[in-house]
Order: structure tokens, then sequence, then C-alpha cells
């Protein structure tokens, strides 16, 4: 039984296969091993939990790929999602701000 | 191994035990070494005018299937040859047994939707193919009887053409993820990739699309094709795709990943990528597709295409895709079942839904024909839910039939064009 799966053994992000309240401690599915971890904040189902503390600006992987930035510090077994990830590609509202402070 | 036939067995007998791989599907065969999946005959509105009377007739005769979409007036030429590769591509597919084309008279309107200029494309496949115009049937409502009854005697000829054991290596399958979650990258879209690399290992093709949805995997989906100069077009694709979104101004994840995406916990266009092109398995890709056009090779393709399930499955179908797949994830849907609309957008192609999600499948019973959501629940491999699911694409395309195609359902349809209007 595992409450959430990090997909590649780089990841610093795993995704939740349940609905968890902050405070509560996740069985992980990593590649080759279980790890075991509390949660900071409530997390749901398919939504990511951080694996390690997470400093703003830090790239987020999953896949063993970027999927984004930190836009703030996440603690280990923190929430990860819109509020504090944002992604790099296809930004338009940065081409936006560059092109308005030229 | 590729192409081998092994013994014709009947539907029932199909089975995906340890050590056999099915090689062979029940098909309507056609000419030059095609097969359908199903046996149709379509209507082909050559004109958005004559989109009335292609329903009409549609609704009239079973069998019948048509096109309806916004139409050619004020596109640009390579709009308008993109509308007309999809009526020409959805008559040369297999599943369609003859076509009618429906228009309002010889010389009258954008060359690309002239009905006598596509049934001459049209007739290449050697099927058989047919023109009726408004002029020449003597009015709109002559239009549509002559319609019904050139219909009706095409659904009868049909009807003679038996299903027989044909080698898999005919079968052409297509792909499109939607309302994706975190279950579509680990469980549904792997284990559809499982089995498109076990159709590809007898033979047999996949062709996967959505380029915006390769916007952050576009490296890894490029260094799996065969030759470089397709690995080129394919970037060149995403970049021109990627600079467009730029040029909206918008924060991409204001538009795609879609609100349903993020809700379910997607939270960036990277990931929903990096998870969206797992449904592309690990076979070689062996062509890069402009869309809407025909692979030439057999073996797995990628094709330029936009993800939106009223244009992709329709998209594919003109492409040749027998069957096309939709890998829903929908853990955002309403838990009612059924919490939406099983539909059928691949016109002559039947669109499978499948899921990875198990909440999914049990809120959607009504609509899903497969689910791997035992995957997420820890009881299942992403290698047995693709073996099942091979098994099961190979049922569909002997006859069996999606959730979808029991419903006389379908939304209007748009090709994917690059605009603007004019």
């Amino acid at each position: 039984m595992f409450h959430a799966l990090q997909l590649e053994p780089g990841d610093n992000v795993a995704t939740l296969v349940v609905d968890a309240e902050g405070n509560t401690e996740l069985t992980i599915q990593a590649p080759g091993k279980t790890v075991v971890l509390m949660t900071v904040d409530p997390i749901s189902f398919g939504h990511k939990v951080a694996l390690t503390s997470l400093k703003k600006g830090d790239i987020v992987s999953k896949y063993g790929r970027p999927i984004g930035r930190a836009m703030s510090d996440i603690p280990k077994g923190g929430l990860v999602g819109v509020h504090n990830l944002e992604g790099l590609r296809g930004r338009g509202d940065l081409v936006q701000e560059r092109g308005a402070s030229k | 191994m590729p192409g081998v036939v092994a013994m014709a067995t009947a539907p029932g007998a199909f089975k995906n035990g340890e050590g056999f791989e099915m090689q062979t599907f029940l098909g309507f065969p056609r000419p030059g070494e095609m097969a359908g999946t199903r046996n149709y005959v379509l209507v082909i509105p050559a004109g958005r005018l004559l989109n009335i009377a292609a329903t009409r007739v549609s609704n009239y005769v079973s069998g019948t299937k048509t096109v309806i979409t916004g139409g050619e007036n004020g596109r640009h030429k390579k709009d308008r040859e993109r509308l007309s590769r999809i009526f020409v591509g959805l008559a040369k597919n297999p599943n369609t047994y003859a076509t009618i084309v429906l228009g309002a008279k010889k010389d009258f309107g954008y060359r690309e939707v002239d009905p006598y200029i596509l049934a001459e494309q049209i007739s290449k496949a050697g099927k058989p193919v047919e023109v009726l115009t408004v002029e020449q049937c003597g009015g709109l409502n002559r239009l549509v009887e002559s319609g019904i009854a050139l219909a009706r005697h095409y659904v009868h000829l049909a009807s003679s053409v038996r299903r027989e054991p044909v080698p898999i290596d005919r079968l052409t399958i297509g792909v499109k993820c939607g309302l994706s979650d975190a279950t579509s990258g680990i469980a549904g879209n792997p284990s559809f990739g499982k089995a498109a690399d076990t159709l590809i290992a007898n033979g047999g093709s996949a062709i996967f699309s959505e380029t915006v949805e390769l916007i952050g995997a576009e490296e890894d989906v490029a260094a799996r094709c065969v030759n470089r100069a397709d690995a080129k077009r394919l970037l060149d694709m995403v970049a021109k795709v990627e600079e467009a979104a730029k040029r909206t101004g918008e924060d991409i994840r204001a538009i795609n990943p879609l609100p349903s995406n993020i809700a379910a916990g997607l939270t960036t266009l990277e990931e929903k990528s990096l998870g969206a092109v797992r449904k592309a398995g690990t076979s070689p890709i062996v062509g890069v597709l402009e869309y809407a056009t025909q692979p030439t090779k057999k073996g797995l393709h990628f094709m330029d295409g936009w993800q939106s399930s009223f244009s992709l499955p329709m998209s594919l179908a003109a492409a040749g895709c027998q069957i096309s797949i939709y890998q829903l994830g929908g853990d955002d849907l309403p838990s009612i079942d059924p919490p939406m609309l099983a539909t059928n957008t691949g016109v002559v192609a039947p669109l499978m839904m499948i899921t990875g999600n198990p909440r999914t499948a049990k809120k959607a019973e009504d609509s899903i024909d497969f689910s791997s959501g035992a995957i997420i629940a820890g009881d299942s491999s992403v290698e047995q839910m693709g073996a099942a699911l091979y098994a099961k694409i190979v049922s569909v395309a002997s006859g069996e039939l999606t959730r979808g195609e029991t419903i006389r359902y379908s939304d209007a349809l748009e090709p994917y064009y690059l605009g603007p209007v004019f």
C-alpha cells in the first residue's frame, strides 16, 4: 500500500494517489524503495508533495525532467501547485513584461 | 514478427494469453490491401451551404456518417486545403465503403472544396464515389431526396462486404489524451503506449499528435525520430506553437493546462506535456506528418495537430486511423454517472474512451470502454494493462462497439486551422 508515487530517482516531488490531511504520514513508492514523509498541508489525490525543502527559484522536477520553478520557499511535505510553482514555457505574460520594461 | 498472419480466428477466439500476440483482426477488405474496422457510407458537404443537406441525408439513412464544420468562407488557401484534406482523408479512410459528395453546382466557390475536384481525389482510393449537386438535382430539397436514395443504395451494397481475418499490420490507431490529470501520465497514457508498442511490434501503426502538449517534452520525443530531418521538423512544429502562445501575451497556464487539469493537480504545461507523451510508448518514431496527412510507412508517427476533442479524432481519421483512443484523466469531472455524454468525434473512426483514473472509471462507467485504474490502486502494472488494452483494441477493430458508438451524437467539428480569417 502506498499513498504517493515518486516517478524518477531525481524528482523532488511525488504525486498523491489518496486524499491526505496535513500532518499525516505518507508512504511514498520511489524507484526501488519506499520512503515515509509527513505532510505539512492537506494534499488531494493527484496533487504533488515536496520531497525535500525547496528554495524560491529552485527547479521542480517530475518524470526526471523540469516542470517549472518554485515561486516561494516550499517546506518538505508541503503542497506543490499553482500557488508556488510556475511553468517556464509558452509564457506570453513574461514576454509582455520584458517588452514593457524596455 | 511483423506482417505474419496468425491462423484465421473467429472473434470469440481472440486471446491475449501467454506467448500469444494477436496478429489479425476481423476487418472489411478494401482495395489496396487495406481493411476497415467499420463499413460506413460518408456524405460530404462540399461547401458550408451543403451542411443542411448532408445532415438531412445522414440523419435519414442508417449506416452513414457526415462531417459538419464551420466551413471554408473567408479562409486562406492553406486553411482551405486543410479542410479539403479532412474531406478526402475521411473518404479514403478504410472504414469508408463509399462516399457521396454534395455540392452546389459546377465551378462554384473555392476550388479546394469543389465537389468534382474532391471526388476526383477520392476516386484514387478505388472505392465508389459520386457527386450530387443542387443544380443537377433541381434544388436543395431534391438534392436531399437524391442523396437519400443514393445513400440507401450504397449502404445496401456495403452490407454485402463481410468481415474477414486480415493482418494486424493493416491497423492504424490514433490517440489523444483529454481532461488530463495526474493519473494520465502515470497509468493511462503509459498503458496506451504499451498497447501501441505491441501493435507496432506486430507490424501496425499508431499516430499521436497535440503539438502544444510536446512543449517541455519535445527534446525526448525528437530524440526518438529515426531520421534527423523528422526530428528537426518536429522541433520546428513545437517552436511555432510556442511562439504563437507567447504572442497571446498570456501565461500559457491560463489557456493550457485547462482549469480542469489544474484542479486535478497538473500545475504547468511542462508537467502536462511530460505525462502526455507517455502515450507515445517507446517505439521509434518513423515519420512526422503535416496536419491531416497519411503516413507512407508502418510504425509510430507524430502528426501536427490541435488537441481539441472536436478536432483531433476527426483529423486522425483523415490521416487514416481506423480507431482513435481518447485517454481520459477526468478527475475534475462531476461525480455522477454519466458526468458527460460519450461522444464520437472521429466521424468514420470509432472513438474509444479509456482512463487510468479509478475514480473516473467509477463515475463515468457509462462512457468508459477500458480502465487501467488498477495501476494507481497498486493492483496492476503498465505491462498487464497495456496487454489487456491491446486485446480490447483488437476486439473493437473487429466489431465490438465503443460506448460512444451506441448513441447517435457527435459535436460539430473543427479542423485545425492556422488562421486568421478574412
